[in-house]
């Protein structure tokens, strides 16, 4: 609406007061517009998403070296970051994102081809995360793995 | 907001001339009175419009047009059920963008609301100020029509919506005082059920309606659901009957129906003011005097001290008497349905009634409910 600032008509007329009422519209111009700003600053501060705790602590304790089947990779749940691990061989694991770079679908683990396929557009990517086919133009993201006293953990 | 023109630009063609011009562009298309005369309903404009005619016209007429202040007392407190409403639609909503209505996760939800969420605390506090500011203006409302005598022909949809708006800001309150499934919340929502289910007839529909005789899991989403949707829509149509028949019938009485004095502009300017003032004196309440948040609650332990909400006092008192609970019951039914028929009960006890006599009795009933309100109290404390 725009008519809801508009100073009450009926006033003195314009002349000498016409300074004075132009300031005291100013004013309350100004005192509206400190409202808007605030209460859309405290609006922002409440919607704003609630902060996920990245930086410190992110990483995943996935399992036992020894639970992990040489080519066959795993999904680990976590969170809005789904992730794969998989042992290529007796000491190295390999981790990457789940999630397609396309449109978010999470993929699935093809044992054949030795590569993930994505069931929504039939984006593949290989093991290293790079895609191979389909939509999907960007490369997964992969995550640091380390293998401690036989437990692996990978770092989100 | 304000439209007014930017110098230096473009010095052909004001901000508020463009405005205008996609106006019409979007008036050949539809008919943006129609949509604008929607405002009309809910009080903000309160002069019929002509929706046949383009917006600009209107907007232009009903400016000018001098008007029945609606902005002053008493005719302001039908506007502020209006205005507290909107209010509260907004801080509800607001909640609900965080709050999970399930027995596992409500608590949590509003803890997380209350102390984690940026302002959190202020949005929970505003809307239960609110709330309590909603009721009382309601109830003021009531009285003063009652009083005034705004129940007599013609007025009769008048009164009936506002009782109407009376007991729905009563349900929209126990509906909500549930939600928090704080340990008082919780176990004041399971008295309030077992008071309400003396009741005849009332009791088993809401019982249905709740999911139950008694509070369980599975009645929360349900007191959502009421809460959130569909008693607040049943308000916002009383709202609408409201400034439908008000339209209709006038708030005065024609010997003492008060001058024209006002533009719409300055009602506009007014509603504005009462706005700032309403949320500003929300917030300072919500600061000053916090509600309390409890433990969450636990369906196997009840605390002290928990009270039924304060409208339910009279009746839990009058529960009290060592007679069957569905006479008292009956008798709370009768005098909650004989308030908003009022007018039909006076056209049948004969002709012409003595207005004083009637507020007398008015009087007299409201001091009876305040007694057993109090004696709840003491009963409680006991």
């Amino acid at each position: 609406m725009a008519e809801t600032e508009t100073t009450p008509a009926g006033g003195p007329p314009a002349g000498s007061h016409g300074d004075r009422r132009d300031f005291l519209k100013w004013l309350s111009a100004g005192f509206l517009g400190l409202w808007a700003v605030g209460g859309a600053g405290a609006l922002a501060a409440y919607l704003s998403p609630p902060k996920e705790a990245e930086s410190s602590d992110n990483v995943v304790r996935v399992g036992r070296l020894a639970d992990l089947h040489v080519g066959v990779a795993q999904l680990i749940r976590h969170g809005v970051k789904p992730f794969f691990v998989l042992r290529t061989d007796a000491t190295n694991v390999v981790a990457m994102s789940a999630v397609c770079t396309h449109m978010r679908c999470i993929l699935n683990y093809d044992r054949e081809r030795k590569g993930l396929v994505c069931p929504c557009h039939d984006g593949r990517f290989d093991l290293n995360g790079n895609p191979l086919s389909g939509p999907p133009r960007r490369a997964l993201p992969t995550y640091e793995v380390s293998v401690r006293a036989g437990e692996v953990f990978v770092r989100v | 907001m304000s439209a007014s023109p930017k110098p230096g630009s473009k010095p052909a063609v004001p901000l508020s001339e463009r405005l205008w011009r996609a106006l019409a562009w979007l008036e050949q298309r539809m008919n943006v009175t129609e949509l604008f005369s929607f405002l009309t309903h809910f009080g903000v404009i309160y002069t019929p419009i002509d929706t046949q005619r383009p917006l600009r016209e209107v907007l232009r007429e009903i400016g000018s047009k001098p008007v029945v202040s609606y902005a002053r007392w008493p005719h302001i407190l039908g506007l502020l059920t209006a205005i507290l409403f909107a209010l509260q639609a907004i801080s509800g909503t607001l909640l609900a963008f965080y709050y999970h209505p399930t027995a596992t996760m409500a608590y949590e939800s509003t803890r997380t609301i209350v102390r984690d969420v940026p302002l959190g605390w202020l949005v929970h506090q505003v809307h239960a100020w609110g709330s309590s500011l909603l009721m009382a203006v309601v109830f003021v409302r009531i009285v003063r029509l009652f009083w005034d005598g705004l129940y007599r022909a013609p007025r009769e949809v008048l009164w009936f919506s506002g009782v109407m708006l009376g007991y729905l800001v009563i349900q929209i309150d126990f509906t909500g005082r549930l939600l928090p499934w704080d340990i008082h919340s919780y176990w004041a929502a399971i008295r309030g059920l077992e008071v309400i289910s003396t009741v005849p007839v009332v009791g088993p529909v809401l019982a249905f309606v709740v999911g139950g005789k008694t509070l369980s899991q599975d009645s929360l989403p349900r007191f959502y659901v009421l809460h959130s949707l569909v008693l607040p829509g049943l308000y916002l149509a009383m709202v609408w009957v409201t400034f439908a028949s008000m339209r209709r019938v006038g708030l005065s009485r024609t010997d003492e129906a008060p001058p024209a004095t006002t533009t719409f502009r300055k009602h506009l300017a007014d509603l504005a003011i009462i706005m700032l003032l309403l949320f500003a004196g929300l917030v300072t309440l919500a600061t000053l005097f916090p509600f309390h948040f409890h433990g969450a609650a636990d369906p196997y332990a009840t605390p002290k001290g928990v009270q039924p909400p304060w409208y339910m006092l009279a009746l839990y008192a009058v529960d009290q008497v060592p007679v069957p609970g569905w006479i008292p019951g009956l008798l709370a039914l009768i005098v909650c349905l004989a308030i908003p028929f009022l007018p039909a009960i006076l056209k049948r006890t004969g002709g012409r009634f003595d207005e004083r006599r009637v507020r007398i009795a008015g009087v007299a009933v409201f001091a009876v409910w305040v007694v057993l309100s109090v004696i709840g109290v003491i009963v409680e404390r006991s």
